[in-house]
């Protein structure tokens, strides 16, 4: 099982991504993507962008599950209060590990936030940030 | 570091680690040299504790209270520090609206995230309003807000109303500058979360004397068309 | 009680504020109670010179048949001066919580600029609404 995770700020721009694998069941948390996949994989994720505009106004919890499909692929959203999306690509059919992940990211996200030198929609070049979340998909995925 | 700034480092597009951004590949090196960005080894610096601010945890200062005197102090400095650098007063409300804006998008996340697993986000108009008027009032100052009114004579314009802010409740206001009104800080943080929840609008605050309540303060807020139209489609 | 006037004085024996509680008193020119501040920040600075014991703090009170004056000085040098009947009792008190007013409602008001005479509509209202009922 390989993951691709994205932040995606208000204006539909990337804060963050990064790529993993999971740990479970003696995985070694390296994603493993077909070379041919890897670039694909922004493409998927930014086009259920579109999707998660509409659900967002009907689904009101922060975790939206599985919104979009591609091929075997899904992506499942998680919308913050201030509409960042956390937005993960996987190919397994898993939602409470994922909505663990996502509440785990949100806390660390939060975090950023309440850094004052931090604005929304800026990048996240913390390296602890991307420790804490490689660290809480080692955890759960 | 040195083996990350490699001709063969991993092709991590948006990575916190600058040093990988900087080598952009020009073939892809196989997936398995992929590694977590290392820890310690950046110029980030940290605090004499060697605790960031991921080391807090967020509920930490839930209940905990502030010194009025203190605010007090901290907010008449905001105030004239913002006045050195503008002309007029709507200047300043704009500079003091600012100044709130970046308190408000932080509380909104931090305000649902403190609900735990049954937060909801708002998707109505009422909903949100309802939230600022009780969530946030209550967090920001110990009292929800006195009143939520629609406006009569515009479809978009709702009125919030506080009796006595506690922001100005040790500003007067010289009489050349009778136009302002220093709640503009808290209009600010009442934009962002609107905003934030994807209500665009406009907020203002304007005193309203009553003999009752010297300093009543009514924030008026105009929603831009937009959300008009998509609460008609929501309803 | 009877609280009949109270001024403040600033570090320079200027006045910077001066209000009436009570019908009936001589109206003096804004020149005079000028005049009366300044002369009485000279004396105070007087008395405490010249007082016979060391380290003496200067002029307290000061009574007549007619009416008693408190003066409370701040550590910075800011005089409040309380008119009050003669026997007025607990002026101390008083002269403490017009001292915490003027803290709360003039020192903390970021458009007031200090050692300036005092216009803050907040200090008024607070002030009057604390001797109001007492009289």
């Amino acid at each position: 099982m390989s993951f691709y995770f994205a932040i995606i700020g208000t204006k539909d721009n990337p804060i963050y991504e990064c790529e993993f694998g999971t740990s479970k069941q003696g995985g070694d948390g390296i994603a493993r993507w077909p070379e041919d996949q890897r670039p694909m994989n922004q493409f998927i994720l930014h086009s259920a962008l579109d999707i998660v505009e509409e659900v967002q106004w009907v689904q009101r919890e922060l975790y939206l599950k599985t919104v979009d499909r591609f091929n075997n692929l899904m992506v499942s959203c998680f919308l913050s209060a201030g509409n960042i999306k956390f937005l993960l690509l996987h190919d397994t059919k898993i939602e409470d590990p994922i909505r663990q992940f996502f509440t785990d990211v949100h806390e660390v996200y939060i975090k950023t936030l309440m850094n004052p030198f931090y604005e929304v929609d800026m990048r996240i070049t913390s390296m602890v940030f991307d420790a804490r979340v490689r660290a809480a998909a080692k955890k759960y995925l | 570091m040195s083996n990350l700034n490699a001709p063969n480092s991993p092709f991590v597009p948006f990575s916190p680690n600058p040093s990988i951004q900087s080598g952009v590949p020009t073939a892809t090196p196989p997936l398995s040299a992929s590694k977590p960005a290392q820890l310690g080894s950046s110029n980030l610096r940290y605090a004499s504790s060697r605790k960031s601010i991921y080391d807090r945890h967020l509920n930490r200062t839930q209940r905990s209270e502030l010194s009025k005197a203190s605010f007090a102090f901290l907010f008449g400095e905001m105030i004239q520090y913002a006045q050195k650098q503008v002309s007029g007063i709507q200047d300043l409300e704009k500079k003091l609206n600012i100044q709130g804006y970046a308190i408000g998008q932080r509380l909104l996340e931090l305000l649902l995230y403190r609900e735990g697993r049954s937060a909801k986000r708002e998707t109505r108009v009422l909903g949100i309003l309802q939230f600022i008027a009780q969530t946030l009032y209550r967090h920001l100052f110990g009292k929800p807000a006195d009143g939520l009114e629609k406006s009569r004579e515009h479809e978009d314009e709702y009125m919030l109303i506080d009796h006595d802010p506690v922001v100005n409740s040790h500003i007067s206001v010289p009489k050349e500058m009778s136009q302002l009104n220093c709640a503009a800080f808290v209009a600010g943080i009442i934009e962002a979360v609107l905003d934030g929840s994807l209500f665009p609008c406009r907020v203002t605050a304007h005193s309203v004397f009553s003999e009752q309540f010297p300093s009543k303060t009514v924030f008026l807020i105009k929603f831009e068309e937009s959300v008009l139209e998509r609460e008609a489609v929501l309803q | 009680m009877v609280i009949l006037s109270i001024l403040i004085l600033n570090k320079a024996g200027g006045l910077i504020y001066q209000r009436d509680f009570n019908e009936g008193l001589n109206k003096l020119s804004s020149n005079d109670y000028l005049v009366l501040a300044g002369t009485f920040h000279g004396v105070h600075a007087i008395t405490s010179r010249i007082s016979p014991v060391p380290g003496s703090g200067g002029l307290e009170v000061l009574e007549s048949d007619q009416f008693r004056v408190q003066c409370f000085q701040t550590l910075t040098g800011t005089k409040f001066l309380i008119f009050a009947e003669p026997h007025q009792p607990n002026i101390d008190v008083i002269c403490r919580r017009v001292y915490e007013l003027y803290a709360d409602y003039v020192m903390k008001n970021p458009f007031y600029q200090i050692e300036m005479p005092i216009r803050c509509e907040q200090f008024d209202r607070q002030l009057v609404a604390y001797i109001k009922p007492k009289q």
